[in-house]
């Protein structure tokens, strides 16, 4: 370990840094070595830690598997009061699904957002995008209230990779970077690999927007819930189905923010409501780069599909379910130089829907609460008058 | 510098009538508008509108496309369909950034062939008033005196990045595509060129420049990646040419370019009988 005196607030720790080559790109990245750990401000000391990027991580480049499981452990460890890792399921291919909880703690059991990223392996720019928005209200829940006061309230449930396998394909050379499924084999003699993910949720399984040939990019599986990764999903959101108010699922490309249906023969009951929502956040997205994001519900946006895990969300009670389709309009490859305005857009519409979402909740509750209180109070009153008198 | 054109809004939205058998030409090939027929108001944020939006997308670039014009669309204003959909938009030049004005346009989707490819009608208020001819024939002349053969692969690579010499023949792809994707359009497609995994230039005797590429397209609806054979030719004074295509089907299971997808409830049995027949 290595020391720095006690200094001022905003010191930098200078890191002793590898230079190291980031394989697709031939970009050169940092690799810092020092974790700076800081109290009320002031700089207490710098530790080596093993290996990668540490507070300087870089959210405007992909960051392979192995990157973001460490990067997802610098999180706990950085921010440990407020952020927990979650081993959540495992994949076919047997690997960890895990998410962040981030939420500031509390005595009693809280509200919670969910948000999954990279549903669909080819769709880099979702799991940046999960990253980034943890990175961001990490590093403004001190500084600004709004953000505290959305984590006091809610607990947010971020999974920057839940289709861990199909990801880590991608990766694997230029002719598997646009793999969209599961890993899972096929089935009943159909020899072809994979399942789509987003039709397997039991939300009106296999009735539209799919095809029954394994070899299909939009394969439900054999039956609903086949897949371990959508299952991992649905055991950890059931249970807290009446604490999740917002279940966000993050994909590519298209530029919209649809939300449910997929099936078309169903309307929502809040369908107005979400259509509003959605309208807003689009609005606050076009505000930062001027962007066009189009909505509706994704069956009359997109197309009919069931299956979805914002359908199956939806309908087991969760009242406000959106699909983000970022950037950009024709490609799954979005150029790395689009990571950061991508995700500051996109930061800008999710924040918008939370920050409804979380005054509808606490804000007329509070109403409710204060009227409780004050009838508590004065039926406290009157008893102990009334003690005190007989 | 070059010229990528968007669409970024339909503007106005144009009304859908159900096909009635009534109204199908006599004659094969031959449109004819019932004008008595009533139309029926599309939504511009919903896929009818969007998709036939793309379509026209891919004619603008069949007629004006270079390696140093590209056009697209980015956003339905207004749209509707009759037996066609006919739409207002505004077009955009991607690569500067550049408004280009209105144009308006109609797809003939044949719903009673769905291979019979759509058909565009299209004017724009601007023109295509984007002076690319000093690049193209710099490009062209670079080419034509080059000592060897040019190729590439791998545009974009995996996170995105295109070298700005090959930009151009990004562009040209993309075009080339376009007449594929245009013959390949039906109202369940949204067809986009996702990467290009190579392409080499051949030989050639006379003026134009001959590329054979290996392309993938997207085809958003059925989410299938779908691998294109071109041979292409441009020159300034030609244009961009396809000379020849050839799908390339990526299993033995998948009959055609699109594995058929569920749109309805007719889904059901649909899907009833497929499990007979595995």
């Amino acid at each position: 370990m290595s020391y720095l005196p006690a200094n001022y607030k905003n010191v930098q720790c200078t890191p002793v840094c590898k230079q190291r080559q980031h394989a697709k790109s031939n970009k050169t990245r940092t690799s810092f070595c020092h974790a700076c750990f800081v109290t009320h401000g002031i700089l207490i000391f710098c530790r080596l830690i093993k290996g990668h990027e540490a507070r300087n991580y870089d959210y405007t480049i992909y960051h392979p598997l192995a990157e973001i499981s460490t990067w997802m452990g610098q999180m706990v460890s950085e921010n440990p009061d407020v952020v927990t890792l979650v081993d959540y399921g495992s994949t076919y291919e047997n690997r960890t699904i895990s998410l962040l909880k981030i939420g500031l703690k509390s005595d009693v059991t809280k509200k919670a957002v969910w948000m999954d990223c990279g549903i669909h392996a080819r769709e880099w720019i979702s799991p940046a995008f999960c990253q980034y928005f943890v990175k961001e209200i990490l590093r403004t829940y001190k500084t600004d209230s709004k953000v505290e006061e959305l984590l006091k309230n809610l607990d947010f449930y971020i999974t920057p990779v839940l289709n861990v396998d199909g990801y880590l394909y991608t990766w694997k050379d230029n002719t598997t970077r646009l793999w969209r499924k599961t890993r899972s084999p096929g089935t009943d003699g159909c020899d072809c690999i994979g399942t789509d993910l987003n039709r397997n949720f039991e939300a009106n399984w296999g009735m539209v927007g799919v095809s029954q040939n394994c070899c299909s990019n939009v394969y439900p599986g054999f039956k609903a819930l086949s897949e371990a990764e959508a299952r991992s999903v649905v055991d950890f959101v059931e249970p807290r189905k009446n604490d999740i108010v917002c279940f966000f699922t993050i994909h590519s490309y298209g530029q919209l923010i649809l939300f449910p249906y997929g099936h078309p023969n169903v309307t929502a009951p809040n369908y107005n409501e979400l259509a509003e929502i959605s309208q807003a956040a689009a609005k606050a997205i076009k505000a930062v780069h001027g962007m066009t994001y189009t909505v509706g519900s994704f069956a009359e946006a997109l197309y009919p599909a069931a299956g979805s895990s914002m359908d199956w969300a939806r309908l087991i009670g969760i009242p406000f379910a959106f699909t983000f389709e970022l950037r950009d309009e024709g490609s799954f490859e979005l150029p790395e130089n689009q990571i950061l305005p991508t995700c500051e857009e996109t930061y800008a519409g999710v924040h918008s829907v939370i920050t409804y979402v979380h005054n509808k909740i606490f804000y007329s509750a509070a109403i409710t609460a204060s009227a409780t209180l004050w009838t508590t109070l004065s039926s406290s009153l009157l008893y102990f008058t009334l003690l005190y008198f007989t | 510098a070059h010229t990528v054109l968007y669409i970024t809004g339909l503007q106005f939205v144009l009304k859908l009538t159900p096909h009635t058998p009534a109204a199908s030409p006599s004659v094969p090939g031959q449109e004819d508008i019932q004008a008595a027929m009533p139309v029926e108001e599309l939504d511009p944020s919903h896929y009818p509108a969007t998709r036939a939006a793309k379509v026209a997308e891919h004619f603008i670039n069949t007629r004006y496309g270079s390696p140093f014009a590209w056009f697209g669309s980015s956003g339905v204003k207004k749209a509707g369909l009759e037996v066609r959909a006919k739409l207002h938009f505004t077009l955009k030049e991607m690569t500067r950034n550049q408004d280009m004005g209105l144009c308006s346009a109609e797809v003939l989707f044949h719903r009673a062939d769905e291979r019979k490819p759509p058909q565009v009608q299209c004017t724009c208020s601007g023109a295509f008033q984007v002076n690319t001819s000093a690049e193209e024939e710099d490009l062209y002349q670079r080419l034509r005196n080059a000592t060897s053969l040019l190729s590439g692969s791998d545009i974009p690579n995996s996170v995105g990045h295109i070298d700005p010499e090959m930009a151009p023949f990004w562009h040209l792809g993309g075009v080339a595509s376009s007449f594929i994707m245009l013959r390949e359009s039906n109202e369940s497609t949204l067809l986009n060129m996702a990467h290009i995994d190579n392409f080499t230039q051949m030989e050639t005797k006379d003026a134009q420049l001959m590329f054979q590429y290996d392309i993938l397209l997207h085809d958003m609806v059925s989410q299938e990646i779908l691998k294109w054979k071109l041979l292409l030719s441009w020159s300034p004074d030609g244009g961009v040419k396809v000379l020849e295509a050839e799908w390339d089907p990526k299993c033995r299971s998948c009959e055609r370019a699109h594995l058929t997808v569920t749109t309805g409830i007719a889904a059901e049995q649909e899907m009833k009988g497929d499990n007979n027949n595995v």
